[in-house]
């Protein structure tokens, strides 16, 4: 009860101050002192000892749960490349790992997101309970921020830059999932159809049968490009994810001069974009070359002129040998 | 009962067909991707995007049976502007389409089974068949395997040059077919040359 109450009060504070320091020009992610980096950095070297690769090969003890720990691997440089590297692992996980064995039902007392992330909490929550994941049956309550978006590998947008890697990072937490049977089973909600049963996992490619190039697309763009519904420019992506009925089916929605690319996976950089030989959307063409969007004007005159020239050229031609022929008709007569 | 010469053999009337209708199909759905925009009225662009592959995998394949049917018959040689005088003839030819043949002149060089073309045609012929049509066929099938492409090229996707190069030889071709169909109603009527495409017999 006490925890509760505490957790609350912190939230609210945490609110309070991230809403004040964003009205000062700060950001929720504050750049961290060097010192306590390292300082964190070292402390954490006691939980990689373990949770890793080389941990589990040569286990620095020999009471440990092996399968246990084979579960709970990480990897400390990719680790240290996300949004939360340069955190102590106590920091979400608690006190409660400070020795081993584990405290007793330390893993209940990690810190939801929302402790440090709480006007982003706030904001997208309730997009997010719209979502396809929120409205199944059962789904909601496996799915917590951490089963979409890692927080030992995840590195935002604005770190990553590169929509490419961001691309791959994003569609990392869908595929997880939507490409593994055996993951799908874990969240998956029963059968619509069979009572009792689990549903069994679409296969991605051929649910994806009508979009041309389609493993093109995967690499180019987010799934979430399509599965969530658009926002007004300046406003970040929505959590609100669509299921195959409700998911863009339209491509002209990217592949236009007007293309929502610019408020998705180009969102990041399209305030630095400089227009270059004067394509539209300079901003995509950096990375990708998209059909419809990528175009330039100017050579677009060009063409469209150089074919309306032949083809007036060619009128012209017929109308005047139409004109001698009725001539040379009406003097021979 | 004009003179007149089998000049077209079956293979040569047939690809020429298809190709006709494969290239206007590639225009009508190449255009629509283009340009794809929700306020024109364009082909749908995944249906547009799914026709323009199958044409233009179809359109490479029926090219490479061209080229192989020109070699094995010696047909390729008709695309050979034969000197002595090629530019003369070219003048000569230039001057009929120009003045001549507002004032009913007869064309200049007669069409024979030596000489299907005269040497304007061979040579804008040989140029469309032979430069421009493989440079487009080649950045098509890229399109189809990206991987194939540059990575990057100058800061931008190396999907680029591949796709200008595409978009402007396909462009040349659209120029061409206007004006090959229009030249198409200079014969000694104006459906003659359409009726040697299709039967083969060429009227003098």
């Amino acid at each position: 009860m006490f925890q509760s109450w505490r957790k609350t009060i912190l939230t609210l504070l945490i609110l309070g101050l991230t809403r004040a320091l964003a009205a000062h020009g700060g950001t929720e992610a504050a750049a961290i002192d060097p010192a306590v980096a390292e300082k964190n950095r070292k402390a954490n070297e006691a939980c990689f000892a373990c949770h890793t690769e080389a941990g589990l090969k040569n286990p620095p003890r020999t009471d440990m749960d092996m399968k246990k720990l084979a579960e709970t691997l990480r990897d400390p440089k990719v680790f240290a490349g996300s949004n939360h590297g340069t955190m102590d692992c106590r920091q979400c996980h608690g006190q409660g790992y400070n020795d081993y064995p584990h405290s007793e039902g330390s893993k209940n007392e990690i810190s939801p997101c929302s402790e440090c992330h709480a006007t982003r909490v706030a904001r997208l929550e309730p997009q997010y309970d719209k979502s396809v994941h929120a409205r199944l049956e059962g789904v909601k309550a496996k799915f917590t921020c951490a089963t979409c978006h890692d927080p030992h590998v995840n590195l935002g947008a604005t770190l990553l830059k590169d929509p490419l890697k961001i691309a791959v990072q994003d569609n990392q937490a869908c595929l997880e999932c939507h490409d593994s049977d055996r993951v799908f089973a874990k969240y998956a909600p029963d059968d619509e159809k069979k009572p009792g049963i689990k549903k069994a996992r679409p296969d991605i490619d051929t649910i994806h049968d009508w979009l041309p190039n389609t493993k093109l697309h995967w690499k180019a763009v987010r799934c979430v490009e399509c599965h969530t519904p658009e926002v007004k420019a300046n406003r970040p992506l929505s959590h609100e994810i669509l299921d195959k009925e409700k998911a863009e089916k339209n491509c002209l929605s990217c592949h236009s001069a007007n293309s929502s690319l610019r408020t998705r996976l180009y969102r990041h950089l399209v305030k630095e974009e400089v227009a270059q030989f004067g394509f539209t959307n300079s901003v995509i063409l950096s990375s990708s070359y998209v059909i419809g969007a990528t175009r330039n004007p100017t050579l677009d005159t060009i063409v469209i002129a150089l074919v309306g020239l032949t083809l007036a050229g060619v009128l012209l031609h017929g109308a005047i040998r139409i004109i001698f022929a009725i001539r040379r008709k009406g003097r021979k007569q | 009962m004009s003179e007149r010469i089998y000049l077209l053999p079956l293979w040569i009337r047939l690809w020429h067909w298809t190709n006709a209708l494969l290239i206007i199909t590639l225009t009508v759905t190449g255009v629509s991707l283009h340009f794809a925009d929700p306020k024109l009225p364009l082909v749908e662009f995944s249906l547009a995007a799914r026709i323009h592959d199958m044409a233009g995998i179809a359109l490479a394949t029926l090219y490479a049976c061209f080229v192989v049917a020109n070699i094995v018959t010696g047909n390729w040689w008709q695309y050979v502007p034969k000197p002595p005088g090629v530019l003369e003839r070219c003048i000569v030819q230039g001057k009929w389409y120009m003045f001549g043949i507002f004032r009913g002149e007869p064309h200049p060089y007669r069409v024979s089974e030596e000489a299907n073309f005269n040497a304007l045609q061979a040579i804008s012929y040989w140029v469309i068949m032979y430069m421009v049509m493989p440079v487009m066929l080649l950045t098509g099938i890229t399109f189809l395997m990206p991987e194939f492409a540059p990575d990057r090229f100058f800061g931008f996707d190396g999907l680029l040059p591949v796709a200008i190069l595409h978009y402007l030889t396909g462009t040349v071709i659209i120029m061409f077919m206007i004006a090959h169909i229009y030249l198409g109603t200079t014969g000694k009527t104006a459906t003659s040359m359409f009726k040697t495409m299709v039967n083969g017999w060429h009227e003098h």
